[in-house]
């Protein structure tokens, strides 16, 4: 058994200052997500996101380049170990199996990681083995809800009566106990209905919006006509150019 | 400076909506805003010395030329612009006969309206409600603009402007003195909107009662909103889109803003239409 040489400790000494940086920085959004009430911004989420996830990416690199090294590695207690204090760290150190928690996670992140990439280089990576567990949809469970969802989505929208803005249901329970997030009041036009039945029908249909589209002449996109559609138009009597005359002369000829 | 502009003719059915959708473009709400625009038009001073020399231009000293010029050149339609608050309308459920409240205006007496308001153009007689207006409080501004320039190639109405603060109150005889005499007033109500360095308006032009009588004088009182009828009877409304440019000489400025001008007709194509004026229709020139 051959002693390591320096380079090998130089190799074992940066895994270890990786692993410690990426624990540091875990534990600092830890930290910050149980402290700070109200969360902290997304922000700052997402640059402690990228760097750990930047941490993971050294370790990972890490460990891949010199794999040869670190799997061939045995750990043995020297004869100065300080075994009597320190037992609980030695016994750490002298395992050959993963700590069951550590092996669910393992094994969590390979199965993440064969089903999204072949080449699984984070399942050594706990935490993001974690995430990539919550499971995707397959294509073809993604045509079959698509193919589902217009017609469900459609027979739910036949089933009520539309118009006005708000639901029965919110309607029973009180508007004003609707959250809109809006910051005009919204009209409860349902009592107008009542009052006059047929006209709100005819009006309703009128003050359906009917807009124009047409191919943009330029290339590519659609325009909307907005303007010329309209339920009630009434176009100016004076022209514009009268109007401009009798604003800069005070006489319309 | 030049005054760079686009107009378009916005039907009232549309208004709203377009008041909506310049909000959203703009990322700002509206502002309100009424103004009381009075005309007056030069004439010329009966006595006012022809200064002009028989012999050729060129033997005229510069300062000799612009007196000339001044007195002699185009005489023009000026615009006073008077900003006013919604709240200076008159209360429509007070009539001035029924008004206890003393009369803001000094010149008529308020303990004998029959007798002494006729002179300022008041309508004591009729039941035109009165407010709290005061017209000697009333700020002016002088706003010149020269007839929009001939032959520009660029589909944008370009003229030169001047505006000035006049004093408050009466400008009447400031102006008269000036050689300017009023032809007539209207009120402007609009909303205002800035995009950018455009000013867009959504206006229009509002008569006030008739009263016979009353047009040879500025108001000095302003009638209920209420009262007010619109110019173009079915009420439709003015876009104005405007740019200032301090330098009109300098070609390359006057390019930059009615490329943005036309920025912006491009943004609004599919609501209005942004067009150049008539030329005509904005000539100031007294003929």
């Amino acid at each position: 058994m051959a002693t390591l040489t320096n380079d090998q400790i130089k190799v074992l000494e940066q895994s270890r200052q990786r692993l410690a940086q990426l624990t540091r920085s875990l534990g600092s959004l830890i930290a910050s997500l149980n402290q700070s009430d109200p969360l902290p911004p997304w922000s700052s989420l997402q640059s402690q996101a990228s760097i750990i996830s930047n941490n993971l990416i050294s370790v990972s690199e890490q460990l891949s380049d010199h794999r040869d090294l670190l799997s061939t590695l045995v750990a043995y207690p020297g004869p100065e170990y300080p075994g009597r204090t320190q037992a609980n760290t030695l016994e750490q150190l002298l395992r050959t199996k993963l700590d069951p928690r550590v092996e669910d996670w393992v094994e969590r992140g390979r199965i993440a990681g064969t089903e999204h990439q072949p080449t699984d280089t984070f399942a050594i990576a706990p935490s993001l083995a974690a995430s990539a567990a919550q499971k995707k949809l397959t294509e073809a469970d993604l045509a079959k809800l698509w193919e589902w969802a217009p017609i469900e989505a459609n027979e739910e929208a036949r089933r009520r009566n539309w118009g006005g803005n708000f639901t029965l249901e919110e309607r029973e329970a009180g508007i004003q106990n609707v959250v809109t997030g809006l910051r005009k009041q919204l009209e409860d036009d349902e009592e107008d209905e009542d009052e006059d039945d047929e006209d709100e029908e005819e009006e309703g249909e009128d003050e359906m919006e009917i807009v124009g589209v047409h191919r943009k002449s330029g290339g590519n996109g659609v325009e909307f006509d907005i303007a010329p559609h309209h339920a009630h138009p009434v176009q100016p009597v004076v022209p514009l150019s009268d109007i401009l005359r009798y604003m800069t002369t005070g006489r319309m000829a | 400076m030049h005054e760079l502009l686009l107009f378009a003719s916005v039907p009232i059915h549309q208004h709203a909506e377009l008041l909506q959708q310049l909000a959203g473009l703009t990322a700002m709400q509206p502002r309100h805003c009424y103004e009381r625009r009075l005309i007056f038009k030069a004439y010329r001073k009966p006595g006012v010395a022809n200064a002009r020399v028989g012999a050729s231009q060129d033997l005229q000293s510069g300062d000799l030329q612009r007196v000339n010029k001044m007195l002699n050149g185009g005489m023009f339609y000026t615009q006073v612009v008077g900003p006013i608050q919604s709240t200076d309308f008159a209360d429509p459920s007070v009539t001035a006969t029924a008004n206890a409240n003393p009369d803001p205006n000094p010149n008529a007496s308020p303990l004998d309206p029959d007798t002494d308001t006729k002179m300022d153009g008041m309508d004591s007689d009729s039941n035109i409600p009165r407010s709290a207006y005061d017209f000697d409080q009333q700020s002016w501004q002088l706003e010149f603009r020269d007839i929009p320039e001939a032959g520009t190639r660029s589909a944008v109405t370009s003229r030169v402007m001047a505006t000035a603060a006049l004093p408050r109150g009466d400008i009447v005889p400031s102006m008269n003195a000036w050689g300017y005499s009023f032809v007539t007033e209207y009120l402007v109500e609009g909303d205002m909107f800035i995009h950018n360095d455009i000013v867009i308006n959504l206006h229009r032009v509002l008569h006030y009662p008739t009263i016979p009588g009353e047009e040879t004088q500025p108001r000095h009182q302003i009638p209920a909103l209420q009262q007010m009828a619109p110019l173009e009877k079915s009420g439709s409304y003015v876009l104005q889109a405007s740019m200032t440019v301090h330098d009109g000489s300098n070609q390359e400025t006057m390019k930059t803003a009615s490329q943005h001008l036309f920025g912006l007709r491009e943004q609004l194509k599919s609501a209005v239409r942004l067009e150049m004026a008539d030329r005509l229709s904005l000539d100031t020139r007294v003929k």
